[in-house]
């Protein structure tokens, strides 16, 4: 008789989904997939708005990564009006990024993830959260905390609001930056660099005791995307995306937003909401591949700041070509905060950070355009058509979750098989099939949020819906 | 963590596009332009309540959370001490109430405000729209004096204690 196991909601994600494991009469893991189980819409209800309204609104999409929204919409937007925003503008967008990529990866790695880690995957589920982590580490738990509010103050400083800025638009940013803004980020970097530093020194302490993890957590063969530099190094903000193999060969480069859909494209699958994007030269499901820190680290040849080039040589050493285990997506993380500590320590030192000429102004000169950015958790892509008044007619986003889906789902079967043996689960178990997903810190919908306690309920049902056991958090 | 500790911090939370849910923030405005020349006093307003207000509160002699409660009657006002408590069940990464903040301060920083009080205002409507039900809005004076005294009293027990 075959089983199924059903996590739903699966916790400590941003966003609502459920994962399902099919179990066949000898109680082996036979199917797993992660379903994400709410629609938005995003690309329907924006049909008829101004282009100019859509960096804002699509920045509505997340709650963790607006900026990264705001910013490949805003491109997509430079594109129908066919101009080049001014250096400045560039840069302070490029450093909006990075605040939120900062933020995006402490809440991940020490609110999301860090409880597993630093508590183990085995204890209480009571005390298993940032509580747990505050009461045990008590200076891991301050250096995330502050790491997230740096972050976070950076965008309040510079966007004027913590949670979807609108400094941001078409053309650069709406204001330049103030002297004194520029002197109170400045201040706050000694002490993000002193928490980021405990924080490389806490995992690398822990990471050797998750090697049966490290094994089945999504760990295969896959290839990678990301933006680069034409120098190779890590970009978050421009540049052009590279794509390499599971050996690191590159096997498309140069790829800028207007040609995206030319390599990639998108399927659907009848048990998730979130599309899965795949290489159309290799096809689906074959030419699935990752993103996100763990792609970007595998793909760069250099950080291009020193302290975080030191940590990715030692992050390289992992394995012989790319780093293939999905677990390595913490390390990465942690090494792209300080790699953002010290980029935006470097745009804020150049006095022509304080220049006035912030904003470009054209109206619409193509009737179609695309833009693209690194979001914390991977590439972003947005693609409009408008009319002769810029109406939207047309829009097409794909984000990194999607461009994660295959493995997530991949992923989850990998570690499932490991793990649930004859049929039995128990709580730990259920804890690690989470925790796969969470390696990815997926974003499903942001925006949307259960009202009171969420609770997690695993259950196992067999083929005519008799519920055999069930496991209630 | 080296600033100077504010005698009174006020804390609100709540989403302006939710009806009744806003009461908090719209209170926060008020004691922003009723205090916001005093020193002493520190008005935070969020859409949610997060763990790096931990350390705003730890900067902080007293504290007054403002919120709306769905589970009071609509309109009805109440001020309550809160004591500092850490989650039972697993944490919501996005939000925290007022007593699990008070226990995070304490644990991150080793302090804790000499007294934390909760306002709430009973909710009427908590349904999409930017204007406050009747009931909330006939309450909006009397929850002003009360966030006055409120106040007022915060920062003569702080003289008291000198």
């Amino acid at each position: 008789m075959s089983q199924t196991i059903t996590i739903d909601p699966v916790t400590r994600l941003e966003g609502h989904g459920k994962i399902t494991i099919q179990l066949n009469s000898q109680g082996e893991v036979e199917h797993a997939h992660f379903h994400v189980t709410q629609v938005r819409g995003f690309e329907k209800f924006s049909e008829g708005r101004p282009f100019y309204e859509m960096p804002s609104l699509m920045a509505r999409i997340c709650g963790i990564c607006p900026v990264s929204h705001l910013i490949a919409s805003a491109r997509a937007c430079e594109a129908i009006m066919s101009i080049r925003i001014p250096r400045t503008a560039a840069q302070l967008r490029r450093m909006l990024n990075l605040a939120q990529m900062i933020q995006s990866h402490a809440l991940s790695f020490f609110y999301l993830s860090s409880p597993d880690l630093l508590l183990g995957m085995e204890s209480d589920p009571k005390t298993r959260h940032i509580f747990g982590v505050v009461a045990a580490k008590p200076e891991v738990g301050r250096a995330g905390i502050a790491l997230r509010r740096f972050g976070q103050h950076i965008i309040e400083l510079l966007g004027k609001k913590r949670i979807h800025p609108g400094w941001v638009v078409p053309g650069g940013v709406t204001e330049p930056l103030e002297p004194a803004k520029r002197d109170e980020i400045l201040a706050m970097i000694p002490e993000a660099y002193a928490n980021i530093a405990l924080a490389l020194a806490a995992y690398k302490q822990i990471a050797d005791r998750f090697r049966a993890e490290i094994e089945v957590f999504a760990n295969f063969q896959s290839n990678y995307m990301s933006l680069i530099n034409e120098d190779e190094s890590i970009e978050f903000t421009v540049g052009a995306l590279r794509i390499i193999d599971s050996s690191g060969n590159v096997i498309e480069d140069g790829i800028l937003a207007d040609k995206f859909p030319d390599f990639i494209g998108e399927a659907v699958e009848p048990y998730s909401y979130t599309k899965f994007a795949y290489l159309k030269s290799l096809g689906y499901p074959e030419g699935s591949y990752r993103v996100g820190p763990l792609a970007r680290l595998n793909i760069v040849k250099s950080m291009g700041t020193p302290l975080a080039d030191k940590e990715l040589d030692e992050f390289k050493e992992l394995a012989n070509g790319p780093v293939q285990s999905s677990f390595h997506y913490h390390h990465a993380r942690l090494i792209e905060i300080l790699y953002g500590i010290e980029k935006i320590e470097e745009i804020l030192t150049d006095p022509l950070i304080l220049d006035k000429h912030v904003r470009a102004i054209a109206g619409v000169n193509r009737l179609e355009g695309a833009g693209q950015a690194e979001a914390p958790r991977g590439t972003l892509h947005h693609h409009y058509k408008v009319d002769e008044n810029g109406l939207i007619t047309w829009a097409n986003l794909v984000i990194a979750t999607g461009q994660n889906n295959n493995a997530m789902n991949k992923g989850v079967l990998q570690a499932a098989r490991y793990y649930v043996k004859d049929g039995k689960f128990t709580e730990g178990v259920l804890n690690r099939v989470e925790a796969v997903i969470r390696a990815f810190d997926p974003c499903l919908s942001c925006s949307s949020h259960a009202f009171g306690q969420m609770p997690l309920v695993l259950t196992l049902v067999s083929k005519n819906g008799e519920v055999v056991d069930q496991v209630i958090r | 963590m080296t600033e100077p500790k504010v005698r009174c911090l006020i804390l609100a939370c709540g989403n302006t596009l939710r009806s009744d849910d806003g009461i908090g923030p719209w209170l926060a405005q008020w004691a922003q332009e009723r205090f916001g020349d005093d020193p002493n006093i520190r008005v935070i307003s969020r859409q949610q309540w997060t763990p790096d207000l931990a350390e705003d509160i730890a900067q902080a002699e007293s504290v007054l959370f403002i919120d709306c409660s769905i589970e009071s009657a609509p309109g009805s006002l109440r001020v309550i001490d809160v004591e500092p408590s850490a989650p039972m069940q697993g944490l919501a990464t996005h939000h925290q109430g007022a007593p699990e903040l008070l226990a995070l301060s304490c644990d991150l920083y080793n302090t804790q405000p000499r007294k934390a009080s909760l306002l709430t205002i009973g909710a009427g409507s908590t349904e999409l729209g930017e204007t406050f039900s009747e009931p909330v809005l006939d309450a909006i004076p009397e929850a002003c004096r009360l966030l006055e005294e409120t106040i007022l009293n915060s920062l003569r027990d702080g003289d008291h204690c000198k």
